[in-house]
């Protein structure tokens, strides 16, 4: 089988994400795609595999056009898709067989009743073959994550396999899992078919795959057979050459403490945790996901008790133990999932970024309306967040004015503490630049901002400083010199020296 | 005719089905478009205005409370039973403070305990319900009291007193959710509530005061009702409840929460007002009103959530008039393109 992506496009709000990708994988060919976030890797999955339709181009299978309208179009011609989400596919309250033989077509296990015995003894035929030993009558939700995984490889085994994508598949595994899963590609690639494996990791990437194809702003900026590429090559394709003007640094560090954290503790997400952003300053924190990072953020705006350790906010010491009491401190926190816990989408843009300052607009509990919308309206200039009007809602705009909305919100409460955890998460490039700004903007007139970005590139490049956690401690602190993504990564990693 | 009366904000939509059914009243009977009788409209809508007011504010909260016909029942039983033997003021305020101590029940049942209102506030139902019958033992409860009579029987300037009450309500309670802090929590807290946890607002509190505020209105619906009556009948709220959420729905209150306007809810509920009033003039047999009534309230959701179809065959049934001019067809969204992500692109038009 051969797949060809010819010319292929997609928009999204108007922004393009992708932009005349062109690409043929065949099969028995192990094809790794690696990008930053945003380059537009998701969307060239979901494209091929049915769930988005492109905006122009097409997509050949041996030489014969295809369209594809829906993930079923695609399942049929045997093209899968293990999606970093997979757990949404996953139903948990199911045994394992029963997840297997979800959709059984052919009423293979009976047209009216499920023989049970049947299928179970299926199930364990077919998880056999790759290696899978979970008993199949147990819940599904009784599995680890890699077994689920597994599950999900197995899965898509059963429906004549031509293409299997694999996005992020090491995120959530551990070494002796991942080794595991290596062995499959190998063994898929062995049986002839297609692999297109999507990783960040990039020894992964020069370990299993064939050819290595790069994305950048939505364009293949680098395409080669892996054993004549270094992992210097990839990263220049990945970063771009305009890496430098990409991060607009400025450094506005002032002598005077705002922040002072000791001995801070919260149960067992972290402890013993020192910190001392002064006023100006982007004190990074890094570390791998898990490590507690996120969780001194939402302690110190009061989601998490502290139990121990004293915060000292400009000289004052605080018992902070709830958002409002965190926003009238003047912290403010940018969460992570502006959707889930950032912005009330139904409504409008102005009346979620005065959200957190109502009270300054209504003293006496009546809204005043008009030092509100100037109030809002300098903020949207500001920020330049575009937007038709400040009544549209907020879920009309895009997502890297969303997050700008977000900023908004925060900025107008006058902090003197600002964190931010996954500022730029799901924003596009030219978003992303804008926020940098606003974080500059910020530093410039004298607020401590605390930065928490999976963003390597980004961590290293706004902070000027940036602390290491690993499994809920402080590990190291790096500045200057030894400030970059290499000396982090060793830091963060445990294995690593 | 132009287009843009469809952009009407969803709050007001009912309107063209309020004035849809009043055409056809008009021109069925003579007897509809009179001014005594709009104002008996007024006068028999004003129960479900009031138990519809309060639960606007817990529907736009995303929540539902089924209890307000009961809350309705309980505080006027109470206040009936209160006026036997006390001025008018200690029966208002016992059945005023019944109804915010139900309230104050759902609230906190639905926040502290983590219940689902469905739940909480169909077994409070139960609840209030029952001790409505066991304080009345099951009969109705006659009222002398002339001052508390005259809530519902008064006519100050030829206007029946109800329907200054909920002119007053709706007013009051509008301007509560469109002009104040408070009414900002509730918009925002139905839309996202941990957005809302995390913008600084208390959450807990805003649901408790929604709920507080329902079972306020319903006893004073309780008022209007047994005061029209004269007595106060223990099983006077049953089904009360389901008219009260119509109202809210067809009114363009999202159940999802976040979304909506009083103005909508009272429109809603002078439209069953007057359906009610039209089959009667009609002669509709009143075994066949709730039929129609169904029937009407599905079409009035069906409006309302097959918003961009109408407007789809609307294009369809025009085409020649407006070609001249390259009308943005007013579901592309704003001016820079985003296409909104709540309101699927109408296929209709474009397969066209």
């Amino acid at each position: 089988m051969i797949i060809e992506l010819r010319d292929i496009r997609k928009s999204f709000s108007g922004t393009e994400v992708l932009s005349g990708i062109n690409l043929a994988v065949k099969g028995g060919e192990v094809v790794a795609l690696v990008g930053e976030n945003g380059a537009g890797k998701s969307t060239l999955t979901r494209i091929i595999s049915g769930a988005h339709a492109p905006d122009g181009g097409s997509i050949v299978i041996d030489g014969a056009e295809v369209d594809l309208k829906h993930p079923q179009d695609a399942m049929d011609l045997g093209i899968h898709v293990i999606y970093q989400e997979f757990l949404h596919n996953i139903f948990p309250q199911l045994t394992v067989a029963e997840n297997l033989f979800t959709l059984d077509k052919s009423a293979e296990f009976g047209r009216l009743f499920v023989n049970k015995k049947k299928m179970s003894r299926q199930a364990r035929t077919v998880m056999e073959t790759i290696g899978l030993h979970a008993d199949p009558n147990a819940l599904a939700q009784t599995l680890s994550v890699a077994e689920l995984q597994m599950l999900e490889i197995v899965k898509s085994l059963g429906h004549n396999i031509r293409m299997l994508i694999l996005d992020e598949p090491t995120a959530a595994l551990d070494e002796q899992e991942s080794e595991r899963l290596f062995e499959q590609v190998a063994s898929l690639r062995g049986a002839g078919i297609c692999v297109v494996y999507i990783s960040h990791r990039l020894e992964e990437v020069f370990r299993i795959s064939d050819r290595v194809v790069v994305l950048r702003n939505g364009k293949v900026a680098l395409e080669g057979r892996t054993e004549q590429l270094t992992e210097r090559d990839v990263v220049s394709a990945m970063v771009g050459r305009e890496v430098d003007d990409f991060y607009p640094k400025e450094r506005h560090t002032r002598d005077e403490v705002v922040l002072s954290v000791r001995g801070a503790g919260s149960g067992d997400r972290f402890s013993d945790i020192d910190l001392e952003v002064h006023a100006g300053e982007v004190l990074g924190i890094g570390g791998v996901f898990g490590c507690g990072k996120g969780d001194v953020l939402r302690a110190l705006f009061g989601l998490l008790p502290l139990t121990g350790g004293e915060v000292f906010l400009a000289g004052q010491r605080l018992p902070v133990t709830n958002p409002q009491g965190a926003i009238a401190a003047g912290i403010a926190y940018i969460t992570p999932d502006r959707q889930a816990e950032g912005l009330c989408l139904q409504q409008s843009v102005s009346d979620n970024i005065s959200l957190a300052s109502l009270h300054s607009f209504s003293p006496t509990g009546l809204m005043q309306r008009r030092p509100e919308m100037t109030s809002t309206e300098e903020v949207i200039s500001g920020l330049r967040i575009r937007t038709p009007s400040p009544g549209t809602d907020v879920g009309h705009l895009s997502g890297g004015n969303q997050q700008k909305v977000l900023f908004g919100r925060w900025v107008l409460t006058k902090p003197k503490l600002l964190l931010m955890e996954e500022p730029t998460r799901g924003v596009d490039i030219g978003a992303k630049t804008e926020i940098y700004r606003i974080i500059n903007e910020q530093a410039a007139q004298g607020v401590a901002v605390i930065l928490v970005s999976s963003d390597l590139p980004e961590l290293v490049a706004m902070s000027d400083r940036v602390v290491v956690m690993r499994q809920g401690g402080l590990v190291a602190e790096l500045r200057g010199a030894d400030l970059n993504q290499q000396k982090l990564l060793e830091h963060a990693l445990e294995s690593s020296v | 005719m132009n287009a843009s009366f469809l952009k009407l904000s969803r709050e007001l939509r009912a309107i063209w089905m309020l004035l849809l059914v009043s055409v056809i009243l008009f021109i069925a009977t003579p007897l509809f478009l009179t001014g005594p009788n709009l104002l008996n409209v007024l006068l028999a809508s004003s129960v479900t205005v009031l138990l519809a007011s309060g639960q606007t504010f817990v529907i736009l909260l995303g929540e539902i409370d089924l209890s307000v016909g009961a809350v309705l029942a309980l505080s006027g039983t109470t206040t009936a039973i209160v006026l036997q033997s006390q001025p008018l003021a200690v029966g208002l305020a016992a059945g005023l403070g019944v109804g915010a101590l139900g309230g104050l029940i759902n609230g906190l049942l639905v926040t502290k305990l983590r219940m689902p209102s469905f739940i909480a506030t169909l077994a409070s139902t139960s609840a209030f319900a029952g001790l409505a019958l066991f304080i009345t033992q099951g009969n109705p409860v006659g009222v002398k009291n002339a001052g508390f009579l005259a809530i519902g029987q008064g006519r100050p300037l030829t206007v029946p007193m109800p329907v200054w009450i909920i002119l007053i309500v709706v007013a009051a309670f509008g301007f509560l959710l469109a002009r104040t802090r408070f009414g900002r929590y509730i918009y925002a807290t139905g839309d996202n509530p941990e957005a809302s946890r995390l913008s600084g607002i208390k959450v807990h509190r805003t649901t408790i005061l929604a709920f507080v505020i329902s079972g306020v209105l319903a006893s004073l619906a309780g008022f209007v009702l047994t005061a029209r009556l004269g007595t106060a009948q223990p099983t006077a709220g049953n089904g009360l409840e389901l008219a009260a959420i119509a109202a809210v729905i067809i009114g363009g209150t999202s159940l999802a929460g976040g979304r909506g306007a009083l103005i909508g809810t009272f429109i809603g509920a002078i439209l069953l007002g007057v359906i009610d009033n039209g089959l009667n003039l009609l002669d509709v047999s009143p075994f066949l009103q709730g039929v129609v009534k169904g029937l009407v309230i599905l079409f009035a959701v069906f409006l309302d959530r097959n918003s961009d179809l109408i407007r789809g065959l609307w294009q369809l049934v025009r085409p020649a008039r407006k070609q001249a001019t390259p009308t943005r067809n007013i579901d592309d969204g704003p001016a820079n393109g985003s296409p909104d992500p709540q309101v699927p692109t109408p296929s209709i038009v474009i397969r066209k």
